[in-house]
């Protein structure tokens, strides 16, 4: 985010972009431009491992003066099986930011709708 | 003359059945890790274990998010139900979330200096909380009954817990607020086990002590 203008940068990431990468290089890809002030919004979602590593460095690299962690939201889909005979969700996109800035979210099943806070001045970003 | 000669020790019942157990992993300590977010009632659940079986408390219990910023261990618990035993360690860990703001502890009467170091210890508690996940052997995840469980932090201790093969209970606590809706959590997570209760007045907690037999021996 651009303090002086009060601008909001949004990263989307595909998931071949994403699959190249190590599981280390993607939790610091996105902690770094999550720190930075940035949204990043992701196709697909991540391991289960890569999301307790994902908190994990989030909680290394909080400052609770500067940074106070992230939020992380996904949106799901139904994924049908070769057959037909079977349904499961599975991740459609997910969007992490920085907490300060999620303010509110609203999700429900099919459908996540964010307020993005960019004029509080008690929420420092860097 | 008839000599009697004692079977050498090695050949004994017992050193089979050692064998046996250990084959089968039966000799591996328990340690039922108790996971959630801050102030789901991880901590008054131990307690309540603890207090049920050995006749002590484990852990301070507070209003205030984040009470619990280390792991507290307590070995040797065994738990009766139905003439089965199940001995097992209680690892009680702080609460698992994605962000912490020292400015919600100002709310509750710390002062600046004390909301910000509580915030630092909070970082620190998380960490080994996650890190502990490669050594638990069962979970109770205890989700508050009054708030929202599909959170980020509830789902990556699932996803977690599944890709390790852990086995867990969900508990649905705090069951006596009023404006708990522990069905909620049955419908979101139908796929896996949910026991509610109230860790704090003690309700129900013959049928989590039953799962905890069924699931974790």
């Amino acid at each position: 985010m651009d303090a002086d203008t009060k601008s909001l940068k949004m990263d989307f990431l595909s998931s071949s972009a994403l699959n190249s990468q190590t599981s280390m290089e993607k939790v610091s890809m996105i902690v770094d431009r999550v720190k930075n002030g940035d949204l990043v919004v992701i196709e697909g979602g991540l391991s289960p491992e890569e999301e307790a590593e994902l908190i994990e460095t989030t909680m290394r690299e909080i400052d609770v003066e500067n940074f106070m962690g992230i939020d992380i939201y996904t949106l799901e889909k139904d994924k049908t099986s070769f057959f037909g005979l079977s349904r499961k969700k599975t991740v459609g996109i997910t969007i992490i930011g920085p907490a300060n800035v999620m303010k509110e979210v609203k999700k429900k099943s099919n459908f996540l709708s964010m307020i993005a806070n960019l004029g509080d001045s008690d929420a420092p970003m860097h | 003359m008839i000599r009697v000669v004692s079977m050498p020790r090695f050949f004994r019942r017992s050193f089979f059945k050692d064998i046996f157990n250990k084959l089968l992993g039966k000799n591996k300590i328990l340690k039922i890790g108790f996971y959630g977010h801050p102030n789901s009632g991880k901590t008054t659940l131990a307690n309540r274990m603890t207090n049920d079986w050995i006749g002590k408390p484990i852990g301070l219990v507070s209003q205030i998010p984040h009470e619990t910023r280390r792991v507290y261990r307590q070995e040797h618990v065994t738990l009766k139900h139905d003439g089965i035993e199940l001995n097992f360690d209680i690892i009680d860990t702080p609460g698992i979330a994605t962000k912490i703001d020292y400015t919600n502890f100002l709310e509750f009467g710390l002062s600046e200096t004390e909301a910000k170091d509580r915030a630092k210890e909070a970082t620190k508690g998380i960490i080994e909380a996650i890190k502990w996940l490669d050594d638990v052997t069962g979970v109770l995840l205890v989700i508050d009954s009054t708030e929202d469980p599909l959170t980020q932090a509830n789902i990556t201790i699932m996803g977690n817990l599944e890709a390790r093969k852990i086995p867990f209970i969900i508990v649905a606590n705090k069951i006596d607020l009023p404006d708990a809706e522990p069905d909620k959590i049955f419908s979101v997570f139908p796929q896996h086990k949910v026991i509610s209760i109230s860790a704090l007045e003690g309700d129900n907690m013959g049928e989590l002590y039953q799962n905890m037999v069924e699931r974790f021996r």
